[in-house]
């Protein structure tokens, strides 16, 4: 199962226009991610992520929201909750087809679910 | 024991702990209730005792019956044989019942063991009461001091029950705890492993990290485990997980180059290549170090 999560992850890092996805447990804590070596941005942004991704998943839950797109800079930071406990969080840069991130995302946390939950 | 280092008995942990505690260590098991810390603390010591070591057990909380009954039904009834055998030495005591715990717990301790290097447990250790915070600290630390001498210890810490709100997590993997008392004995340890049970019953809602471990490499994510009646705790690290804690050599020309151009440098030069020498034995990063030894380099030369 874990061989397959990571595998999901690594299709999903492949994806033209993906710099970084990242799978987060409901508490913030990252499980595995996917993210080139040292950038300053994207370390700031997952800071972010660990720092608020429970408030967002609680807004999220009350509006109804199956995802929620951010704009950092030129990045813009996709969040699907993949099942009870954990989240998808893709960054993607802003001239990327976001059509073809969001759907990979989703299709994505499918499998993430099958192997968690 | 491994290389100086004593196994867990954690299936699964080893790989990612440089091959598990270091001997005379204090290692701390810190969680809420229900993630297995006792089951921890016990698979540690059976695991000593299937190998002919001999293992001392002080419970603040369950009585030698309440022990064996709990092992009995995960499928380690052999405890009773090892009691018997008096490989395994379980001592109940109450925490309230110590007049001077820094004093009392090393003393009952030395007058249990028997064998060398034993395998030592104490669970929970949140019982022994302090008078004072200043106290507190100086107590633990003699405990801990005493009990380095004595054998490699296991040490369980629970967090309180309403542990969501009490203990968190920060990205850099420092635990924030706001109690005082339980604090102080995880910057004491030589070893801090935490446990989490989020309650979804999902993949990672039962994980494992290690927190701190002294003078060695270690994993530093999350780690899902479960478990198994029969077998314990069975971690499930993923392969990737593993090698990333294992020494890179794709980078050893790097290294080599960096020493040689440091050995010119005169006799700093001999102590810098020392080091870049352990360095290229323990470097684990998938990222290329000529950055890093380049920085380190001139930093050196001034």
């Amino acid at each position: 199962m874990i061989i397959k999560l990571e595998d999901t992850l690594d299709q999903l890092y492949e994806i033209e226009g993906i710099e970084a996805c990242m799978l987060y447990r409901i508490d913030g804590v990252p499980i595995t991610l996917r993210a080139p070596g040292y950038r300053e941005d994207l370390l700031e942004t997952m800071f972010w992520l660990e720092k608020h991704i429970r408030r967002v998943l609680g807004e999220m839950n009350r509006e109804g929201l199956k995802e929620t797109i951010f704009y950092f800079r030129n990045s813009r930071i996709l969040i699907a909750p993949s099942s009870k406990s954990t989240v998808l969080v893709t960054i993607a840069k802003g001239e990327a087809n976001q059509q073809l991130i969001s759907l990979e995302a989703l299709r994505a946390t499918r499998i993430i679910e099958a192997c968690v939950a | 024991m491994k290389n100086g280092r004593i196994l867990t008995g954690i299936y699964g942990l080893d790989d990612l702990m440089d091959g598990g505690f270091r001997k005379n260590t204090i290692n701390s098991i810190y969680g809420g209730p229900g993630v297995g810390k006792t089951t921890f603390a016990l698979q540690y010591s059976l695991f000593g005792l299937d190998r002919g070591e001999k293992v001392l057990y002080v419970s603040f909380e369950m009585s030698e019956q309440q022990i064996i009954r709990d092992c009995t039904d995960i499928g380690w009834g052999i405890v009773k044989d090892y009691i018997e055998e008096g490989d395994l030495k379980i001592l109940h005591i109450f925490g309230e019942d110590l007049e001077f715990p820094s004093l009392d717990i090393t003393e009952i301790i030395k007058k249990s063991i028997s064998g060398h290097n034993p395998r030592i447990v104490i669970d929970p250790f949140t019982y022994p009461t302090f008078y004072s915070d200043k106290e507190k600290r100086k107590s633990i630390s003699t405990i801990f001091q005493d009990l380095r001498t004595l054998g490699t210890t296991i040490v369980v810490l629970e967090e309180p029950a309403d542990g969501a709100t009490s203990t968190n997590t920060t990205g850099t993997g420092e635990i924030q705890t706001n109690n005082k008392a339980l604090s102080m004995p995880l910057y004491l340890s030589d070893t801090v492993l935490f446990l989490q049970n989020l309650g979804f019953g999902e993949m990672y809602d039962r994980t494992i990290r290690i927190m701190k471990h002294r003078g060695s490499k270690h994993g530093e994510g999350i780690y899902p485990y479960s478990i198994e009646t029969g077998l314990g705790i069975v971690l499930r690290a993923s392969k990737k997980q593993i090698e990333r804690v294992m020494p890179k050599t794709k980078f050893d020309e790097r290294f080599v180059k960096a020493i040689e151009k440091t050995r010119s440098m005169g006799e700093l030069g001999n102590i810098l290549a020392a080091r870049i020498e352990i360095l290229r034995k323990n470097w684990v990063h998938d990222e290329d170090p000529q950055q890093i030894l380049e920085m380190v380099i001139e930093q050196e030369k001034k």
